[in-house]
Parts: structure tokens; C-alpha cells; sequence
């Protein structure tokens, strides 16, 4: 009896909790409209049959992928001495190799720099709750290429080798992304953004860019 | 119109449908939003994310629950979602305001019932609020709770219980009020 009467008493009493006032329907209408559009303004710059081909993160795709094989290729030319070529060249070859940033790292310098736009955006949009469902693709490429530089001489160094690693756990999560935005979603976009503060990537990004620009710049190489 | 060819509309880019469907529950939307920020500016943001993800999603709703169901399941996910994130700014508040209210020597007065309710139901966990918010408050049906939290029905009833437990134990100094 005492529990009902509680009941009842909570519900009448509970009214007043937070009271709305009448609902600013037209504000709130010429709002969404505003930010739909500065979204889609954001997201699709073109026009819709020119997503997929203009889209930066398929341009960054294949900048990079151009840009690992063309470091890779000219890493494999002057790591191992040019076939068939004369002593001289592969003696200028080798002293250029010790005295300038290896193609190595300066793919990985351009890797990162457009992990750190990607991952930048990607947090912005998480935090204002844009649909991440386009990133998936993006991130798939970054992290291929990420674990071709794993794999290369440019994670001999430690530092750095730490730094994909960081980066690879954090793309492989965005790369597994559903687009799906329930809670679940909403959730695993906010253990993704903390990741990325946690683990401090984004400014350890820029600290690594800054880094290889001094040594590109103050050899005069890059 | 019934709902269907008001979502196939909405889906085809028609403006007016999109506003005639936002018309239709922009109220429930916002007073749920309100009741759970208790504040204006959080409440229309909350909307207004709400309304710009049904638009965005549209071509997900399969009709398998009612749109104002799926509406609002989206709209809960937001405010909680939302609510998580400004709760570390608003503890800052309330610490300032503590260490401010520490160094005066004015004494408080005895909170009145309807305060002391406000502070109760503001200190329950956020899934507990939001149930006791939307069935005591907002007349919400369990059913319709647990479709739109996406929880067992039983869970919603026993959220519900608990927050009431809750909230008698925090208010058991007015256990006359109801008693008499």
C-alpha cells in the first residue's frame, strides 16, 4: 500500500522534474537544415557521381600506394647497388644513401602526414557525430600501407616502429567499422577517439613529421 | 498519408515529407531531450542531432518497428550518448561551485521537496534516469521503453524499480508526504 501511494506521489511530484518549455519547432527546424547542408558540403564537395573517383580518400589511396612503390623500389635500387652498373655509380650511390633520409622514411613521413589528416578528420566527425561509414575504405588503405612500412627498414627505428604499431591498431579499428551508428557504434567510436588521445598518436604524428622535415630540410634532400 | 508513403517520400529527397514527418514527432523528441539535459540549449542540440541522423539513416528504417519508435530509439542513443559526454565538464562545474560554496559562511537552507526530488533523480545513473524519466514522467509503456533502449522488457522494469528504490531512499524525509 505505502509502495503504491509512493508510486503515485513520485509520479505527480515527478512532473515538475526538468518541465519542458513549448517546443521551439521552427528553430530547431532552420538548425537541422543548416547543418545538414554544411555536412553534406563537408562530406561531398562534388557533385554524386563523382564521389567514388574525387573522393580524397581514394586520391590518398593511390598517392600512396604510388608513392610506397616508387620508396620501395628506389630503397631496394640504392639499398642493394644498381645491377650491372659501374663502381663509381654504386659508390656515389652509397655515400648518397648514408647522407641522405632514406626513401624509407621519407614514405613513411608522407604516410604519416596523411594518417595524422585522416585520423584528425576522423576525430572531428566522431565527435560531432557524422556518420563514419565512408572512413572504412580509407583506413583499410592507410593500414595496408602501414603494414608495408612495418615491414620495411623504415621501422628499424624504434621510435618509429612503435609509432605504426600505434597507428596500425588504431586504423585496423576504423577499418573494422560497420557505418552502423546505434549505441554499439556510438560506443566503439568513442573507444577509438579515446584510443587515439590515450595513446597520444595524433601529436606523436606531428612530432614525427616535424622530425623527418628537419632532417629532409637540413640535408637539403626532400 | 500513412507512414509508409511518408518514408518512401522522405527517402525520394521530398522536402515537405521530411518536414511534415518531423513535425509529427519533433515534440516527443524534444520534451524526452529536455526532461533528460534540463537545459534548453543541450535539449534542441540533442533534437536537432536526433532529426539529422533520421534524415541521414532513412534508408535503414525497414518498417519492422513503428517509425516513431525507430525515431526515438535514435533519439535516446543520441541524448545518452550526448549526456556521457558532457558530464566530465559539468562535474568540473559542480566541484567549482563546491570549493566556491566551502569558503562562505552562509548556511544553506533545508531543500525543499521539490529540490531535493530534482537532486535524487539527477544523481541516478543515466539508464535509470532515462527509464524512470520516460515511464513515470513522459508515460512511456515498457514495451515502448525497451524497443526504443533496445533492452529486454524485463530489464526496463527492473531499471525502473530500482530507480524508484532509489529515489525513496533519498527522499525518506518526506516519507510523510506520501505516507499520509
Amino acid at each position: 500500500m505505502t509502495e503504491e501511494r509512493f508510486q503515485e506521489f513520485l509520479r505527480a511530484e515527478a512532473q515538475r522534474y526538468n518541465e519542458p518549455p513549448e517546443t521551439p519547432t521552427d528553430e530547431m527546424w532552420r538548425g537541422i537544415q543548416a547543418e545538414r547542408a554544411a555536412r553534406d558540403g563537408r562530406r561531398w564537395p562534388q557533385r554524386w557521381h563523382h564521389r567514388a573517383v574525387r573522393s580524397p580518400w581514394v586520391r590518398w589511396g593511390v598517392g600512396i600506394a604510388a608513392a610506397l612503390v616508387v620508396g620501395i623500389g628506389i630503397g631496394r635500387f640504392t639499398g642493394q647497388g644498381m645491377p650491372g652498373g659501374t663502381q663509381m655509380a654504386a659508390d656515389s650511390a652509397q655515400l648518397e644513401a648514408e647522407s641522405a633520409p632514406s626513401p624509407y622514411r621519407w614514405v613513411a613521413a608522407e604516410h604519416l602526414g596523411q594518417v595524422e589528416t585522416f585520423l584528425t578528420g576522423f576525430q572531428v566527425d566522431a565527435r560531432a557525430g557524422v556518420p563514419v561509414r565512408y572512413t572504412a575504405g580509407p583506413a583499410q588503405q592507410l593500414l595496408s600501407t602501414t603494414r608495408l612500412l612495418l615491414d620495411s627498414p623504415a621501422s628499424e627505428d624504434a621510435q618509429m616502429r612503435t609509432l605504426l604499431e600505434d597507428v596500425e591498431l588504431v586504423l585496423a579499428q576504423i577499418a573494422q567499422l560497420q557505418g552502423g551508428q546505434g549505441e554499439a557504434g556510438e560506443e566503439e567510436l568513442e573507444l577509438i577517439d579515446d584510443n587515439i588521445d590515450q595513446r597520444s598518436v595524433l601529436l606523436r604524428l606531428q612530432t614525427a613529421m616535424t622530425a623527418e622535415a628537419g632532417v629532409a630540410g637540413g640535408q637539403g634532400a626532400l | 498519408m500513412d507512414e509508409q508513403q511518408l518514408v518512401a517520400r522522405v527517402r525520394a529527397g521530398d522536402a515537405r515529407a521530411e518536414r511534415a514527418l518531423y513535425e509529427e514527432h519533433v515534440d516527443r523528441v524534444y520534451r524526452l531531450a529536455y526532461r533528460m539535459a534540463g537545459d534548453d540549449d543541450l535539449a534542441r542540440e540533442f533534437a536537432q542531432e536526433t532529426f539529422i541522423r533520421v534524415f541521414d539513416r532513412i534508408g535503414q528504417f525497414r518498417g519492422e518497428a513503428a517509425l516513431g519508435t525507430w525515431i526515438r530509439s535514435i533519439a535516446t542513443s543520441v541524448v545518452l550518448n550526448g549526456l556521457r559526454k558532457v558530464k566530465r565538464f559539468r562535474q568540473r562545474e559542480v566541484d567549482l561551485e563546491i570549493a566556491r560554496s566551502a569558503g562562505g559562511s552562509q548556511r544553506q537552507a533545508e531543500p525543499d521537496l521539490k529540490e531535493k526530488l530534482g537532486r535524487a533523480i539527477d544523481a541516478l545513473p543515466n539508464k535509470y534516469r532515462m527509464v524512470f524519466v520516460m515511464h513515470d514522467v513522459e508515460g512511456y509503456t515498457h514495451q515502448e521503453i525497451s524497443e526504443q533502449l533496445g533492452m529486454q522488457l524485463g530489464t526496463s522494469k527492473a531499471q525502473l524499480s530500482r530507480a524508484r528504490a532509489r529515489l525513496r531512499e533519498s527522499l525518506a524525509e518526506f516519507a510523510g508526504e506520501w505516507a499520509s
